[in-house]
């Protein structure tokens, strides 16, 4: 009884406060345009209506929209977790001339915001011809990625006892091996908390996916359904809210298999 | 929009002849007689907003195919919401590369003259061929610093005034007052019966800014004078802004936090018996509202002191970057696109959707088909610019970016502020503004 | 093969392999954020407008903006919807990974649920948010409604304050999760050890949390409080969508302001201005953030 109500009373709390969104989403996906706005008790589906489905998987590019954004998600996070793990590595371990000043620049890095930069950037990426073609994207997400999974992965490594790679040191391993062989298994988690974070930030993107790209085809989710889904002032909730919350799917599985791994490779790089 | 359409008009180009066979020779035959000859092996892209209706945009798409099929020239389309059109142009025109052609709203084409192609020869061989242009063409395309017509206009989405016919007859009125005054006691009436008006006041791009600036108009207020010196703090914009509080009173609750979309949901949710929209509005009842639809109406904005209807419209026009590798392939396109064979379709197959800037295609059948649709054909005759009666450019459309016209007016029907105070705000952000400009 | 050997081992010495590794960090950084970032601050000095490159002028831009009261509204409202917004996700963040700490039946799928509004594109679910703030079809209301808690509608957007807080309560939705699950790794991170010494010790639950938990949370504290109000500082999305900086500029912020002045406007120098401003306050942050991990 004291547990219910130590736990699962604030817990429902906050599941209606954080849910109610995704409540609404579910309930405008099957709601006839006429029964959202009429209706006798909005949290109620009275005419059910698989429409909005069929027509977001039929009439759009939704399917394609969301494998571009698979893509550019899984490509920059692979990418951002490789470098930030390798910066992380010489930075820690290394020790080289100035890797102090490198980790301060790279938090530094962290601060500079895309609504400043899209336009000092779309010039840097009609130089390099890299306009409308989906995978700049890659690099490009790797900006605000690389800071942050730096920073986390410097913490997560700091914490690994330095005796293994010393015992591996003696028997004559390089650093790279050790790099590779010894640091990089012990890293693991560290390395899936940083890739689902990248994961989902990049998943989000908008602002440069919106203006760095303009074929339909190579639109994202979130580009795609606000360019092609509201017409002028008619917005059509309907398939608008199925998307979103089709578009939620991949994260929250990832999140249900991964959020232990989440939190222990975070824990392990908060650790004092 | 499907993914290989791209693909699917370049396609069609490819097969000219077949295409020509079946259908394209009358077209054929205009563009023979068209002075703007397409470069060889021009392409084009096109960037344009994304269609309010489903017929815009498969008609526009067909016509595109003919026009491929007649030149030889193929055509890929991109769209974006409309909202989102600014921000690809200004992109286009810092960095110098982008779509040949953007289909752009108001002022876009003044905040970058200089790197759009002389539309001149374009607009007056357009203009000759389909009974001229409106005068509100003029001002959303003709650029008076750099001297040159910058952009071809196509023309607008239409403001009228939305009413519940059932409602304002309940109310006492046979017919919906052509003044403003009549309008007030109307308003109130609806007001009382539970079924007041809605009208945006937030920070909404086209209805917040149709409304404001239809009573700003009405009323003789100007946000300018010809030689852009600020004319806004006048006795005829407190008169304005006067009108306006009174008006605001009989509003339903909430109106400052609306966007675009808010009036067409509680108009259509029958929370509100009148308002300002496009033809959205009576063009989306009939589909998502069947048993409501026929008492919806459609009316020109009722008349103030000026004694002459003053309408607000969103307009869009086309305009050729410099950069653009085929700017007579560009020209030729939009050329036959807003010719008599394709745009009368176009044009009727969206019922009203988009009034056209050339006075020709107002004596299309679709117009009177339905005297919901008359009010919309008319809305372009009675229209006048953003900035009015100032210089068209730059500074004019930074202020409506700024919703400096809105914020004025919510800030005597929301904030409760005199509407001297407001009309002297308004008279310190414009004045920053245009010197700015 | 003897000649590889040295090569190889000249590559592994600490200096040039660190030198190697940190490169292609560097040349994504340096390139796609550095040098378009160093652009900006050049535009922000100069009046450059839409398709022109404009002079050297300066600081005037900055003269400008600073005179300007939609500036300084946009600015202080920025920095008190990054407050308040830190504040919130901070209290109810640490709440729910105090929650969520325990193990109880369903935790697994709890934590992967409460996740999700962090989770969910943006400019979607501000979509969402839009209708349960809307003044004619709020749920929200009707359920406030029929439970008899309130008469008529909440007019949640239309006054200035009403429309800055509930963009506060969607922000801190939003960023929410992002702080439980720190919290929640940094609670995980805590020896049991320490409470039951304490419990020993006559320590009540409070007495344990501020004894114990809190100071040993502070760390994360800084990195998350820091990370998040970069973020916030530099919001855009979420207010676009909701409110577009109105009613009457109430909602604006650096973001939304520079914006409309270099994008709709053309004024990219003046533009670039605003939008450079807020550095300044990250910088301060970046500090923390800095001081906090060289600390460890």
């Amino acid at each position: 009884m004291l547990r219910l109500l130590k736990i699962y009373v604030p817990l429902a709390l906050f599941g209606v406060f954080l849910l109610l969104p995704f409540l609404w989403m579910l309930l405008t996906t099957f709601k006839s345009n006429q029964e959202l706005l009429n209706t006798p008790n909005p949290f109620w589906v009275f005419h059910g209506t698989f429409s909005h489905v069929t027509d977001l998987l039929t009439q759009t590019a939704y399917l394609q929209w969301f494998g571009n954004t698979l893509f550019v998600a899984v490509a920059s996070t692979v990418l951002s977790v490789f470098v930030s793990y390798i910066t992380a590595y010489a930075i820690i371990r290394l020790r080289f001339p100035g890797s102090e000043v490198v980790s301060t620049a790279i938090f530094l890095a962290y601060i500079v915001p895309p609504a400043i930069l899209f336009i000092p950037l779309a010039t840097i990426i009609i130089q390099l011809h890299w306009f409308d073609k989906l995978w700049a994207l890659v690099p490009i997400y790797a900006t605000f990625l690389v800071p942050f999974c730096t920073w986390l992965l410097i913490g997560f490594l700091k914490n690994i006892p330095r005796e293994l790679e010393e015992a591996a040191r003696v028997d004559g391993a390089s650093n790279i091996a050790i790099l590779w062989r010894i640091i990089f298994p012990i890293a693991v988690p560290g390395l899936i908390s940083a890739a689902i974070f990248s994961f989902t930030l990049s998943w989000n993107e908008y602002l440069y996916a919106l203006v760095f790209m303009s074929s339909s085809g190579n639109k994202t989710v979130s580009v795609g359904m606000t360019s092609e889904l509201i017409r002028g002032d008619v917005f059509q909730w309907g398939q608008l809210m199925a998307g979103a919350l089709i578009g939620v799917l991949p994260a929250i599985l990832v999140y249900f298999f991964f959020v232990e791994y989440y939190v222990a490779g975070l824990s392990g790089s908060v650790k004092e | 929009m499907h993914p290989d359409r791209r693909k699917f008009l370049q396609l069609s180009a490819a097969g000219i002849g077949a295409g020509a066979l079946a259908g394209g020779l009358p077209t054929l035959a205009s563009a023979a007689d068209s002075p703007f000859k397409p470069e060889k092996g021009a392409s084009l892209q096109l960037l344009r907003w994304t269609a309010f209706v489903p017929s815009d945009q498969t008609i526009w798409d067909e016509n595109t195919k003919k026009f491929s099929a007649a030149t030889g020239v193929p055509v890929s389309i991109q769209s974006l919401s409309w909202n989102d059109m600014g921000p690809k142009g200004a992109l286009a025109a810092q960095v110098g590369s982008g779509p040949d052609i953007i289909m752009g709203w108001n002022d876009d084409p003044f905040v970058y003259p200089d790197k759009l192609v002389d539309m001149t020869d374009l607009v007056d061989n357009m203009g000759r061929a389909h009974g001229g242009w409106y005068d509100n063409a003029r001002s959303y395309c003709y650029d008076q610093d750099v001297k040159r017509w910058v952009s071809l206009p196509v023309g607008c989405t239409g403001n009228a005034l939305n009413y519940r016919k059932s409602w304002v007859k309940e109310a006492g009125y046979a017919e919906f007052p052509k003044d403003l005054d009549g309008m007030l006691k109307l308003a109130r009436v609806l007001k009382k019966n539970g079924h007041p008006p809605g009208f945006a006041l937030g920070h909404a791009v086209g209805d917040a800014n149709s409304w404001t600036h239809w009573i700003l108009w009405a009323y003789g207020g100007k946000q300018a004078n010809p030689d852009n010196s600020i004319a806004i703090n006048s006795a005829e914009t407190v008169n304005a802004l006067e009108y306006a509080r009174q008006l605001s009173e009989t509003f339903i609750d909430g109106v400052a936090g609306w966007d675009d979309s808010s009036n067409n949901k509680a108009f259509a949710g029958g929370k509100i018996g009148m308002t300002m929209n496009g033809i959205s509005i009576w063009y989306n009842g009939k589909k998502d509202t069947p048993e409501i639809f026929p008492d919806f109406a459609n009316v020109t904005p009722p008349m103030g002191p000026v004694k002459t209807p003053t309408v607000s419209n969103n307009f869009t026009s086309a305009f050729i970057f410099k950069y653009s590798k085929y700017p007579n392939a560009a020209k030729e396109y939009l050329r036959f696109m807003l010719d008599k064979p394709q745009a009368e379709r176009w044009v009727t197959e969206m019922k009203g959707y988009v009034t056209p800037a050339l006075k020709a295609y107002a004596d299309l059948p679709i117009w009177t088909s339905d005297p919901n649709i008359t009010p919309y054909r008319d809305a372009l005759a009675h229209a006048k610019y953003d900035g009015y009666n100032g210089k068209p450019g730059k500074a004019a459309a930074q202020a409506l970016d700024e919703f400096v016209i809105v914020d004025m007016f919510a800030d005597v029907c929301v904030n409760k502020m005199t509407a001297k105070d407001a009309a002297k705000k308004a008279e310190g952000k414009l004045q920053t503004i245009y010197k700015r400009a | 093969m003897t000649s590889r050997a040295p090569l190889l081992a000249r590559l592994d010495s600490p200096r040039v392999l660190g030198y190697l590794l940190i490169t292609p960090a560097a040349i994504i950084l340096l390139g796609l954020l550095a040098y378009p970032l160093l652009l900006g601050i050049w535009l922000s000095l100069t009046t450059a407008t839409i398709g022109k490159t404009g002079e050297f002028v300066g600081l005037q831009n900055y003269a400008t903006i600073f005179a300007d009261p939609i500036f300084r509204g946009a600015a202080l409202f920025s920095v008190f919807y990054t407050v308040c917004a830190e504040f919130g996700k901070l209290l109810l963040g640490l709440t729910l990974a105090l929650l969520l700490n325990q193990r109880f039946r369903g935790y697994r799928i709890s934590r992967a649920l409460m996740l999700l509004p962090w989770v969910a594109p943006t400019v979607l679910s501000a979509l969402a948010w839009l209708w349960l703030l809307d003044p004619q079809f709020s749920a929200l209301s009707w359920l406030l409604i029929r439970l008899h808690l309130i008469h008529s509608n909440i007019d949640f957007l239309g006054s200035g304050w009403g429309a800055r807080f509930s963009l506060i309560v969607v922000n801190i939705w939003r960023g929410l999760p992002y702080f439980a699950i720190g919290y929640l790794a940094g609670l995980q991170g805590i020896s049991k050890d320490l409470y039951e010494a304490a419990a020993i010790d006559g320590a009540d639950g409070w007495q344990a949390f501020r004894r114990i938990t809190w100071p040993l949370l502070l760390p994360i504290t800084t990195i998350l409080v820091a990370f998040s109000s970069i973020f916030t500082l530099t919001d855009f999305q979420l207010i676009w969508t909701i409110t577009h900086g109105g009613p009457t500029d109430a909602t604006q912020v650096f973001t939304t302001l520079a914006y409309q002045r270099a994008i709709s406007g053309g004024q990219l120098g003046e533009g670039a201005a605003i939008a450079v401003s807020p550095i300044v306050f990250m910088v301060i942050l970046a500090y923390f953030v800095v001081r906090s991990v060289r600390e460890k």
